[in-house]
């Protein structure tokens, strides 16, 4: 059973104003019959009271004469009033004088005695009763008595009941009718608007309109600023969509744009750094040459010239090489295998053996986990860093390089930690460019090539590395690989763009 | 209801006492007519502060007139009796009964009487043909009476038709 509550407002209305008249209509007739009823009871008492004087004093001489056949003719003009059943005329000791009965066939003709001569009215089992005295000179001369039924009342009352029925099933009907005419006016265009409120909210088209009622009322008002906001949303809508557009549009533009770029540069770089190595490897080679046919007969100035040159060619090799190694990663497809991190790392401490010669270093190596990477790669990033920590260690007497990983939610970071030189934390973002370097090149040699290179290996496998330092405290490398799935699938990503 | 009314038994005096006899109700009468008859102007305020019933010639009430009508009162006035012997006492009095005493001479009463505003009541037999105004018959051991409207009108006597439709007989007769 639906509650009232949730009724329609169309049947809310039509229920409200049924109920509203109805009410109406029912108390109204409620007042009115009681009102009526009560009068009439009134009326009647007096009429009955009336007509007992009448009597009375048409039966004075009667009972004064000892006539009871004239009091009882005069008794019998009471057949004119048919509600009263019995009438008699009593003398003043309470003798029965004279009776009337309206069916003269019923029971006996006998008088119920009276105790009193006073007036009186008595209501009782459907019947009313009127005693009056009748007086004469001042004296009782006897005492009238008249019973009547309340068929009058009771017939009158059945005729209210069906007037009230009539009346109210017709005020129904009408209520009914502009229960209809309200319903047009009000509940429909209602309707209307919540049903396409309804559509806008579940199919999300914003192109119908609520149908508008043509009348002043507030509802139009309603109506017509909805189908506005509709129109509002909808120019907005259309608006999104042409931006959204564009933005692709121009994403992509840009995309490839900075793809060619990229893909020229690289090319560029490569080539150039390739290029770069025949005529170093010239200058190398004559200078060495130089060195071993004329070194004797050069003076000490011309032979430190030519080692400055010798030098030079051996630190732009360098560079070439590290720059070649740079491109190299960035061309490079990953090759993702279970990698046991610890012989890695053993791995890549064999390669840096050579700078560890003649030092006092103090390894603190934890134990490292097994992820999935590219362990070429990988090994270089290890090679780097610890070379890097060895390098900026050197002037401590008392070296401590600490290699360890720390368990996260997601992928394990893994650091690198020294008690070297340090940086200052505010140029840390300055470490993984290209060229950038944070300390002297007659402090610490270096490309300022490694760091990027790391950068990029590391950002390859969809990870993140960081620094942090403080000057001559030493630094700590962090890195951490994505976790294997994720960083999977972005650096697939990113390769299959680049 | 009824039941109830029958429990409440009303003793009945006429059931107590010996049976009235025609004399005690002929002068309840005489007494009950002064209700319903109105009397001209004049005589009412000749008659001065009481309502005189006088009989006239031999009483046949005995005590029964003065016990019906001691202490009563019509139309305000105190009721007095008056036995008279001659019509021409008769002055006075509203209503004159006359004994049938003076059957003889009635002619002669009622001709003295003819100018007076007086109810001339009678038991005498014809009396109302006779010229007398009511005339007290016996219907069955009922009392009862008979009208004669055209002296009581030469006497400027109104009967009340309440009267009237009681009377056996009305007769208009000279």
């Amino acid at each position: 059973m639906l509650r009232v509550r949730d009724y329609s407002i169309s049947r809310k209305l039509t229920w409200m104003n049924l109920l509203a008249s109805g009410v109406a209509l029912l108390l109204a007739c409620a007042a009115f019959v009681a009102y009526d009823l009560i009068t009439f009871r009134e009326s009647m008492i007096r009429s009955l009271s009336i007509q007992a004087q009448i009597v009375g004093s048409n039966s004075v001489s009667a009972l004064l004469f000892n006539d009871p056949q004239s009091a009882e003719k005069t008794l019998s003009a009471l057949h004119n009033s048919p509600n009263i059943i019995s009438a008699g005329i009593y003398t003043p000791d309470g003798r029965p004088f004279a009776a009337y009965w309206r069916h003269r066939g019923s029971g006996a003709l006998q008088l119920p005695p009276i105790l009193t001569a006073r007036t009186q009215l008595r209501l009782r089992d459907g019947q009313m009763v009127v005693l009056r005295s009748i007086v004469f000179q001042g004296k009782p001369a006897g005492t009238v008595y008249i019973q009547s039924d309340l068929q009058e009342s009771i017939d009158r009352l059945k005729q209210y009941v069906i007037i009230v029925v009539a009346v109210l099933l017709t005020s129904l009907v009408v209520a009914l009718l502009t229960s209809s005419i309200i319903r047009r006016a009000i509940a429909d265009p209602i309707v209307q608007l919540a049903e396409t409120a309804r559509i806008v909210s579940r199919d999300k088209v914003y192109s119908v309109r609520a149908p508008t009622t043509g009348n002043r009322d507030e509802l139009a008002i309603l109506i017509g600023t909805f189908n506005e906001m509709l129109a509002q949303i909808e120019e907005r809508d259309t608006a999104l969509r042409e931006t959204r557009d564009n933005l692709e549009q121009r994403v992509q533009e840009r995309t490839a744009q900075l793809n060619a770029v990229n893909l020229e540069l690289e090319a560029f770089s490569y080539s150039v750094s390739h290029d770069l190595r025949a005529p170093l490897r010239h200058i190398g080679g004559f200078a060495r040459l130089l060195e071993e046919e004329y070194g004797t007969t050069l003076d000490a100035a011309a032979q430190g010239h030519l080692r400055r040159i010798l030098s030079g060619v051996e630190n732009m090799g360098m560079l070439v090489d590290d720059l070649l190694k740079l491109g190299k990663v960035g061309r490079q497809e990953l090759v993702w295998q279970q990698t046991d991190l610890n012989s890695l790392l053993q791995s890549a401490l064999q390669d840096i053996q050579p700078e560890l010669e003649g030092r006092q270093i103090e390894w603190r190596i934890g134990e490292l986990p097994v992820i999935d990477c590219d362990p070429g790669l990988m090994k270089q990033v290890f090679a780097n860093l610890l070379s890097n920590a060895v390098k900026y260690t050197r002037r401590r007497e008392f070296t401590v390089i600490q290699v360890g990983h720390v368990a996260t939610d997601g992928a394990p970071v893994i650091f690198i930690r020294d008690n070297g030189a340090g940086f200052n934390q505010q140029y840390a973002s300055k470490l993984f460019g290209a060229f950038q370097r944070l300390h002297r090149t007659e402090d610490f040699e270096g490309t300022g090539i490694g760091l990027a290179t790391v950068q990029r290996i590391i950002r390859k496998h969809g990870g993140r590395i960081w620094a942090d330092g403080e000057v001559e405290k030493g630094a700590t490398f962090s890195f951490s690989l994505a976790a294997s799935s994720q960083g999977f699938a972005a650096t697939k990503a990113s390769a299959a763009v680049g | 209801m009824a039941l109830a009314w029958a429990l409440v038994v009303v003793p009945s005096l006429w059931a107590q006492g010996s049976k009235p006899t025609d004399y005690d109700v002929k002068a309840a009468y005489l007494y009950n007519f002064g209700g319903f008859v109105e009397w001209p102007a004049k005589a009412r305020a000749d008659n001065g502060d009481s309502f005189t019933i006088c009989v006239l010639g031999q009483d046949p009430f005995g005590s029964a007139l003065d016990a019906a009508l001691a202490g009563e009162t019509i139309a305000g006035k105190n009721v007095a009796v008056k036995r008279i012997p001659r019509p021409r006492d008769a002055v006075n009095c509203r209503i004159l009964f006359i004994s049938s005493s003076e059957d003889s001479q009635l002619k002669q009463v009622l001709a003295a009487l003819d100018d007076t505003s007086v109810l001339t009541v009678s038991d005498l037999p014809q009396f109302s043909r006779r010229g007398g105004m009511v005339q007290f018959v016996l219907d069955g051991n009922r009392v009862r009476f008979e009208v004669n409207l055209t002296p009581a009108d030469h006497a400027g006597l109104t009967l009340s038709s309440e009267l009237l439709k009681l009377a056996v007989q009305v007769r208009r007769s000279p």
